[in-house]
């Protein structure tokens, strides 16, 4: 054992087709436990496409993908179980409707983790809480607001107990007004050490929090830097263009 | 003020054409010269008549040891045939009693024959109605399979029952289905019906999961869930909601195919309607009497699905 936080994901020459779309190109980069990576870069570069292979929503065609020290396609890796330890937030928030906020929390903790009843009830009253929305528990879906229901999707994610926590554009969904309450809750994530893959168009978020800035385009990775360096100084024309239309 | 006397004068026009298209039933009936007779229809719904109780074969009437039920010793030696309710007795205790003679008469109502109809009708719909269910979920997750052999088997299946008239189906699996597994006629029926409802179910449990948006799916997976699980839990629940209405509908309709049981001499409602009309002489009463109690089994399922559906909409 070294000092040295391990490595909770690695990817190596990671390759995605969407038929014929080259949709990742030769993807390599790896997150270290209790990192920070936010991803950014134009719409249709491959961002939730390489999210999503980090949790198996998408197989790919070439390279590997070692998370949370498990060989994503070694035949014996149980991806339920590994999906256990990844949570995920998406831009649409995909709460299930039919049940209210604190049911939705507590869903898969009691039926996947098979956790005691009293045991789960209690984690998850405070997470509700944690995510400032203890009186909306009994809330469904439809009673809540963009920035409640993102907030509930985050609590939901967290309620399995993941070692990494993947956000796809958790605020693009919302009204400005609504950004703040959902980058706070992250905020605080990642103050508590989580490890963290966010894609994201919040350059606040990615200067201020991220660890790691990734830009891709057209599938491929082409800058990988601390925020300081990325955002003051690109090392890379594509990433200086980029910058210049979105800041 | 305006539209509320609007929305009176059209209910008003509503009532009046029920009325003249009723009257015109009347009118048309006395063309003919119909005399109606709903008295000789209502002993085949139920017979309030008093009932004799005939004795089976020849012997000696006594009393029972409770000083009330009467024991009919037959000649023949067999079990004594024991009368425990009756009204009124007509023979006396210790009279020598030949078969056909009348012992006793009781005043109870008795359900007629279109009501039993009408409960054999109940009784296959209830039975297709939930093999149905069941066989649709069943081929309806089949069709949207990502394995080829399951989903071109249900696909097969859908295309088979749909393009084929139910009265033939009924037919085969009465008459092929039914000879070589030997089957009876109540069971043939009940699994053409079933098996006719079903390929409909699946289609609409197809397009009920498919209307679900993926996200939802795909929120499930990451949270661990396995696809039965996410399934079970996460899709089947919403689309069953968004599936009620056509799912009534289709079972709807149900009720009014099993009529078509009744060509392989299955006694359901429209059976019994046939015969009774043999017998009673009254074909007009008793065919208006059996549509309206298809009408009321049928209004009655879909008051049930509705108050399904209201209960269901909390989350709404
Ligand atoms: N399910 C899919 N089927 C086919 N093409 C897809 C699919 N998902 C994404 N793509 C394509 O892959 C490319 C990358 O998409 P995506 O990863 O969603 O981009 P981003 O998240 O950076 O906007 C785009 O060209 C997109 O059209
Ligand atoms: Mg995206």
């Amino acid at each position: 054992m070294t000092n040295a936080p391990e490595k909770i994901i690695i990817a190596e020459g990671v390759d995605k087709y969407y038929g014929k779309l080259h949709a990742l190109k030769d993807v390599t980069t790896s997150v270290h436990r209790g990192e920070v990576v936010v991803i950014v870069g134009p719409s249709g570069s491959g961002k939730s496409t390489f999210l999503r292979t980090l949790n198996q929503l998408e197989k790919i065609q070439a390279g590997t993908l070692v998370v949370d020290g498990i060989d994503m396609y070694a035949k014996d890796t149980n991806i339920n179980k590994l999906r256990e330890n990844v949570g995920m937030v998406f831009q649409n928030f995909n709460l299930f409707p039919h049940k209210t906020a604190l049911e939705n929390v507590m869903l898969s903790p009691r039926i996947v983790a098979k956790r005691d009843k009293k045991e789960v009830e209690e984690h998850s009253r405070e997470l509700m809480y944690k995510v400032g929305l203890a009186e909306r528990m009994h809330n469904y879906p439809s009673q809540l607001s963009g920035g409640q229901m993102q907030r509930v999707a985050i609590a939901r994610a967290l309620a399995m107990r993941p070692d990494i926590m993947l956000f796809d554009e958790p605020t693009s969904a919302l009204d400005p007004e609504m950004v703040g309450e959902v980058l706070d809750v992250m905020k605080s994530l990642a103050a508590e050490g989580m490890t963290m893959v966010v894609v994201t168009h919040e350059m606040g978020f990615a200067r201020e929090v991220a660890d790691r800035v990734l830009f891709m385009e057209d599938g491929a990775l082409l800058v990988d830097e601390a925020p300081e360096k990325f955002f003051d100084n690109p090392p890379h024309p594509r990433l200086k263009q980029f910058l210049s239309k979105v800041l | 003020m305006q539209d509320q006397q609007r929305v009176w004068l059209w209910n008003s026009v509503f009532v009046a054409i029920v009325f003249v298209l009723g009257y015109s039933i009347y009118l048309a009936s006395g063309k003919i010269d119909y005399t109606w007779r709903w008295d000789r229809v209502t002993p085949y719904i139920i017979n309030t008549e008093p009932q004799e109780i005939i004795a089976p074969g020849d012997g000696t009437l006594e009393l029972g040891s409770d000083g009330k039920s009467l024991h009919l010793v037959l000649d023949s030696g067999a079990d004594p045939f024991i009368v425990k309710k009756y009204t009124e007795m007509v023979a006396a205790e210790g009279d020598l009693i030949f078969e056909g003679d009348t012992l006793a008469t009781l005043n109870d109502w008795q359900i007629g024959p279109i009501i039993e109809g009408l409960i054999v009708t109940i009784e296959i719909s209830l039975y297709s109605l939930v093999i149905a269910l069941v066989l649709g979920l069943l081929v309806g997750l089949m069709r949207i399979s990502a394995n080829p052999a399951l989903r071109n088997l249900a696909i097969l299946y859908i295309e088979v029952i749909r393009g084929t008239p139910l009265l033939v189906q009924i037919f085969i699996m009465y008459f092929f289905f039914g000879t070589v597994l030997d089957l009876e006629r109540f069971t043939a029926g009940v699994i053409a019906l079933s098996v006719f409802t079903a390929a409909y179910v699946a289609e609409i449990v197809r397009s009920g999961i498919q209307s679900i948006p993926v996200g939802q799916m795909e929120a499930a997976r990451s949270l661990g869930m396995s696809y039965p699980k996410a399934m079970i839990y996460i899709i089947l629940p919403q689309a069953f909601k968004r599936t009620l209405p056509p799912l009534a509908g289709q079972f709807i309709n149900l009720i009014k195919d099993s009529s078509l049981v009744s060509v392989i001499s299955i006694t359901d409602l429209t059976k019994a309607g046939r015969e009774v009309v043999s017998g009673s002489f009254a074909p007009f009463e008793v065919w208006f009497t059996v549509a309206l109690l298809y009408l009321v089994l049928t209004s009655a399922l879909s008051w049930a699905i509705q108050r399904l559906e209201k209960r269901l909409s909390a989350s709404d």
